[in-house]
């Protein structure tokens, strides 16, 4: 009944709120109704249909401190993502491939309530969807990362900056990590002699660089459930009326390359075959105009 | 090392001389959420500050029944500066910093007007090139202006250092890294009074004098620019409600 529901979603309210993935904690019952009404309806608060994205603007190349870098605005969201590269022994369960770490930051001047600890919780949230986004060797070409086999790799540290929080994080971020990974160039070392004698020399040419092959990397696409129907990309507002949702990892080819429920909530296991469908399909349209745009501000910048 | 902080033809590394500021670049209401936020830019040296308030104070205990209070954070992005640094919740300098401008701007700041209410200032260095402190401040400035909480005065800050002599204004990383004095400065340009003064490494006491007059000068030139950047904007803010405000 709507009185059972309303109650659960109003309990859940404030887990959302404390969690930090919604400001929103004052709304009617009313308004809730109508929310769900809209999204049952395919026609949302804001005219948007049920699989549609807000808009998107984004730009690479922003931070001259770093290999590579992305500033994504999704709605009233706001991510800033830095690639720095570094050299660094191997792992010795991984001798033949390189590193990667992603970490995710929760800046105070988006919110109050990232100060000082506040925004551990949902930075681990954050970090952890993302690294296990990109877990998978077949994301980035971990091999090419590689200098000496058994030796040095490089380690690229990525840091995803929230400057602005509205929704929908777990997406602009990695939509923004695509991005910055596309901008990475990374200098050539030469590697001469063997073994004790073995030298190594980064190259500090600015063009004497490489770029990574991001042609494999996913993006995140996050549906959550909503009354009876669900949708993509939400507004803080309509995810203080939604009740679990599902990240979905997308490769350009339409693969799946990684999925997980989170929130609380139950999720129908018909509806969830249909998410992931939907989930599929929005995240292969993104890649197209995501690769489109990036190719185009390549080609702006001659590089 | 040492001939690449001032040629012999009086040029510095980045190509200014002595009593050049590199390059500022303002804007003001970069966010939606808070209510007052800016973004500055001195050379590479990038801020954005969000102020939130004035609101009720969060801990009852620091309530101020005469005055509002102030909290500040700052933090610097894990890709700011050369080397990556991890980010730590507490790290001393940080909080150091964030209590150096909490102290700065209760002293501009009309917190008398507020009794019992709190006024957040989150500091976020996106990109550090040298300068850090101040180019925060400055941005602190535009951003409580955009929050349309009342201030005595402009607050501006400059940084400088003295090399064979002379007095180097507006010092990037590579300039604050040589072995000189750290001379920073914040001052309200009307009244010059000195709201905030820091020195780090050894200043010689012949020098002292010159470096405070050409450091209030190179914070008076910056307070030029912002409050022609705060006109632009009021004139656009205003543009929306069709007013056209006279500035």
């Amino acid at each position: 009944t709507f009185q059972h529901y309303f109650k659960r979603i109003n309990l859940r309210r404030n887990d959302l709120r404390r969690s930090g993935l919604t400001m929103v904690t004052q709304l009617s019952n009313a308004e809730v109704q109508f929310i769900i009404d809209g999204v049952e309806q395919d026609f949302r608060s804001d005219g948007r249909a049920a699989e549609d994205y807000r808009q998107i603007e984004l730009e690479t190349r922003v931070l001259p401190n770093t290999n590579g870098s992305a500033r994504c605005k999704l709605g009233k969201s706001e991510v800033l993502v830095g690639v720095k590269a570094e050299v660094v022994d191997v792992d010795v369960h991984a001798p033949h491939i390189g590193k990667l770490m992603i970490t995710a930051d929760l800046s105070a001047v988006a919110s109050p309530k990232f100060v000082g600890k506040g925004s551990e919780a949902l930075e681990n949230d954050i970090t952890n969807v993302l690294s296990f986004l990109y877990n998978s060797t077949e994301t980035v070409p971990l091999k090419d990362l590689c200098i000496v086999k058994g030796e040095s790799c490089w380690l690229l540290n990525i840091d995803v900056l929230f400057v602005q929080c509205g929704g929908n994080l777990f997406d602009v971020a990695s939509i923004a990590l695509k991005a910055a990974l596309y901008s990475t160039t990374l200098p050539t070392v030469r590697v001469s002699g063997e073994g004790i004698e073995m030298e190594m020399e980064v190259s500090d040419d600015p063009y004497h660089v490489w770029k990574l092959d991001v042609s494999s990397c996913p993006i995140c696409v996050t549906l959550h459930q909503i009354g009876s129907s669900f949708a993509v990309d939400l507004s803080e507002e309509e995810v203080a009326c939604s009740e679990g949702y599902l990240h979905v990892g997308v490769m350009p080819d339409g693969e799946v390359s990684s999925m997980e429920k989170a929130g609380a909530g139950n999720i129908d296991p018909t509806t969830l075959l249909e998410m992931v469908e939907v989930g599929v399909r929005v995240g292969e349209e993104i890649h197209r105009q995501l690769n489109k745009q990036l190719d185009a501000e390549r080609s702006l910048a001659k590089l | 090392m040492s001939s690449e902080i001032l040629s012999p033809e009086g040029l510095r590394c980045d190509g200014r001389r002595p009593q050049e500021m590199r390059k500022l670049k303002s804007e003001l209401g970069v966010s939606e959420g808070p209510d007052g936020s800016a973004i500055v830019e001195q050379g590479y040296t990038k801020v954005l500050v969000s102020v939130f308030g004035p609101h009720e104070c969060v801990n009852r205990n620091l309530r101020d029944h005469e005055k509002a209070i102030i909290r500040c954070s700052y933090n610097l992005a894990s890709f700011g500066s050369g080397v990556r640094k991890k980010k730590m919740v507490s790290d001393k300098k940080s909080t150091e910093v964030g209590v150096m401008i909490q102290n700065t701007f209760e002293a501009a700041v009309m917190l008398d007007k507020f009794p019992k209410s709190q006024i957040d200032i989150y500091v976020q260095v996106l990109q550090g090139d040298g300068g850090e402190r101040c180019v925060a401040i400055n941005a602190t400035t535009l951003a409580l202006i955009n929050a349309g909480i009342p201030m005595k005065d402009y607050v501006c800050a400059c940084a400088a250092t003295v090399y064979q002599d002379s007095v180097l204004l507006d010092i990037n990383h590579l300039e604050e890294s040589s072995r000189g004095p750290l001379f920073m400065l914040a001052v309200m340009p009307r009244t010059e009074s000195i709201v905030q003064l820091q020195l780090d490494h050894r200043l010689h006491n012949d020098h002292l004098d010159k470096v405070v007059k050409e450091t209030i000068q190179g914070c008076r030139n910056i307070q030029v620019l912002l409050d022609r950047q705060v006109k632009e904007w009021t004139v656009e803010a205003a543009a929306a409600y069709d007013i056209k405000p006279r500035v």
